[in-house]
């Protein structure tokens, strides 16, 4: 029997939560605990908060999809986080594009170079 | 041959020797050298890495719009409120997985596997023999849970072609996002084997630094 590989989970609005379900990337389990998130009116920051901190945690994620926008939320641990498994991965959605320069990534990559490294 | 010489060996050096003497700061200088030309090579690894990456994102992005326009033609086909959290099963299975790998210490690569994938099933009869028309039928067992059921189903037995589409422009999203988050772990490890390598070459340069 095959191993089974890691999931890859989603933050984000409607739209790029469906995008990714129809891909086939979505779990519901036994205990109904879905590996998706879909960012409704009345969800708040704690529950965000709460549910990336969950996914973070979970041993059989390799990649968490999120929203630029709802990153920005859970930035701080999001920046704080340096383990490879799970990566995490901002993606734009349709009404804010994806931004470069509030990447974590890209952020650090960039903040490799300094003017005494460079001599 | 004497011009294949390697190249630290002809570097002057503060005694004037050139040829690799015995002195312990030569050797510390020949070693920031080995240091220098690591880091460097490193350097323009991460440089080109960034590229992919910032190449890879434009065309991840690309895909998401072509998704988004497809599902949005697919709302206007079947109305707004048919394509959405509503229409979610209440028991999913993923179809695609990812594969992870670990390249060198610390690296990971991943890859997207497609899971569940069956043979074609195969229509007609198995043995050579004559088939009736008008006979008994056996009708083929439902696979319980063996293979994950197609996300489309959710939304319809006929979907409209739109909607086909944009699951498509998702699938292959999900192999760049797959390449992406690679080339993401590859650039923090270079990050990390740059700072061990400036480190090493402070302490062999404290002057210099």
């Amino acid at each position: 029997m095959a191993e089974r590989g890691k999931l890859i989970t989603v933050m984000g609005d409607e739209d790029t939560v469906t995008r990714f379900l129809l891909g086939g990337i979505g779990e519901l389990n036994k205990n109904c605990h879905p590996n998706f998130l879909v960012m409704e009116k009345d969800i708040t920051i704690h529950e965000i908060e709460d549910t990336f901190w969950q996914f973070l945690n979970q041993d059989d994620i390799g990649i968490i999809l999120i929203n630029q926008y709802i990153a920005e939320t859970v930035r701080q641990g999001l920046d704080a986080h340096q383990h490879s498994i799970p990566t995490v991965l901002e993606t734009p959605s349709k009404e804010h594009p994806y931004d470069a320069t509030k990447d974590s990534i890209l952020r650090r990559a960039r903040g490799m170079f300094t003017a005494e490294d460079l001599h | 041959m004497e011009d294949l010489v390697c190249p630290l060996a002809v570097l002057p050096t503060a005694g004037g020797d050139g040829e690799g003497g015995g002195s312990g700061s030569e050797c510390v200088s020949m070693a920031a050298l080995d240091l220098r030309a690591e880091l460097d090579s490193l350097l323009l690894q991460l440089l080109g890495d960034l590229e992919e990456l910032e190449g890879k994102r434009a065309v991840l992005n690309a895909r998401v719009e072509e998704g988004w326009l497809s599902l949005a033609k697919a709302r206007y086909a079947m109305g707004t409120k048919s394509v959405g959290p509503l229409q979610y099963a209440s028991h999913m299975e993923p179809q695609v997985c990812l594969q992870a790998s670990e390249a060198q210490e610390g690296l990971q690569k991943f890859k997207v596997v497609r899971s569940g994938v069956h043979a074609p099933e195969e229509v007609g009869p198995r043995e050579a023999a004559l088939r009736r028309r008008k006979g008994p039928t056996k009708t083929p067992e439902p696979q319980s849970s063996e293979a994950p059921r197609d996300p489309l189903n959710w939304f319809g037995i006929l979907v409209p072609h739109s909607l086909r589409q944009a699951q498509a422009s998702f699938r292959d999203g999900l192999q760049l996002a797959a390449d992406i988050a690679s080339l993401q772990n590859r650039i923090d490890w270079g990050r990390s084997q740059l700072r061990g390598l400036q480190e090493k070459l402070k302490q062999l340069e404290p002057g210099a630094a």
